[in-house]
């Protein structure tokens, strides 16, 4: 993660924050009640991200002087915005290869729960990415002041990963809930 | 003779009210090149056609949105049609998502008037 992505990092948290934070099915399926607490995993291949990031991100935290300072202010945003991924954002992300085989079920019906939260709680989701934006900009700032190349480096791959959140993951889990939603409808 | 008065009363009144868009006009470029520096470069570069996570900002100042070559911009960034003047920069630098609702720029504004001429002073100087 380090040089290729911060923002896995932070994923990498948010992975292992993923996994240990239960999902209310009766989110999922307000009309239905359901067992008290059922998770739904992410990817795997953004578990390890956020597991990586997370990892670099309390590396750097135990640096001395201000880049450590600032990676501490960061692991508690990246743990933050990791947790809130793992609960309702990536969630829905493990059905695309099914969905890409053409196949919707009803039991898919908790993804079109957490992909409009996803689409009601989009502003907050984005102050989440302008705060952790912040934090690494400082880190960047302070990277730079201690010559600090890993720290520096760490950070402006963080960004792309924010980057790749907001242009990528978040809309393709608004299009599975409404492709869902709509399949389902049409009695498949 | 007092229509003359009113009409006096009425341009300063006028240049009174344009006091804050002259404003940015007198921020200090070097003191902006710091602020660039502090929150800009990570996303973005200051030389020209040098795209990173956002678009190269070189030239920005009097650029419409969504135009700079080779970068990939928001649907609302293309669709905004706005030029990048100082006064518009100044309120989308304050809080980018309240100029351009749905912009994918990560960025939560700058609230310091001061900084915010400052940095569009230096911005003006890219080119």
């Amino acid at each position: 993660m380090h040089p290729r992505s911060p923002k896995r990092l932070a994923l990498l948290g948010f992975a292992a924050a993923a996994l240990i934070i239960p999902i209310s099915v009766a989110h999922a399926q307000p009309a239905t009640p359901a067992p008290a607490a059922v998770t739904h995993p992410i990817p795997q291949s953004l578990r390890n991200e956020h597991a990586e990031d997370l990892e670099q991100l309390e590396l750097l935290s135990k640096r001395p002087g201000k880049v450590g300072e600032i990676a501490r202010e960061a692991v508690v945003l990246f743990k933050r915005h990791a947790a809130t991924e793992a609960e309702f954002i990536m969630p829905p992300l493990t059905l695309l290869p099914v969905l890409a085989d053409g196949k919707v079920t009803p039991d898919m019906a908790w993804a079109v729960a957490m992909s409009d939260r996803v689409r009601a709680e989009r502003e907050q989701i984005f102050q989440q990415h302008a705060e952790v934006t912040e934090v690494l900009n400082k880190l960047v700032e302070a990277a730079e002041t201690a010559k600090d190349q890993d720290a520096k480096e760490f950070a402006e791959a963080a960004a792309g990963d924010a980057m790749n959140d907001v242009e990528i993951l978040e809309p393709a889990v608004l299009v599975i809930g409404d492709y869902i939603r709509m399949k389902l409808a049409a009695g498949h | 003779m007092s229509e003359r008065i009113l009409r006096t009363a009425i341009t300063v009144l006028l240049l009174t009210s344009a006091v804050p868009t002259l404003a940015f006009a007198a921020g200090d470029a070097a003191a902006g090149q710091s602020v660039f520096k502090s929150t800009c470069t990570m996303c973005h570069s200051n030389q020209a056609g040098q795209n990173k996570i956002g678009p190269s900002l070189f030239g920005v100042v009097g650029r419409k949105t969504g135009s700079e070559p080779d970068y990939t911009y928001s649907p609302a960034n293309k669709a905004a049609n706005l030029t990048w003047d100082e006064a518009t920069l100044d309120k989308y630098l304050e809080s980018p998502r309240t100029v351009v609702p749905g912009t994918k720029m990560t960025y939560g504004g700058q609230k310091d008037a001061e900084k915010r001429a400052n940095l569009i002073a230096y911005l003006a100087t890219l080119k």
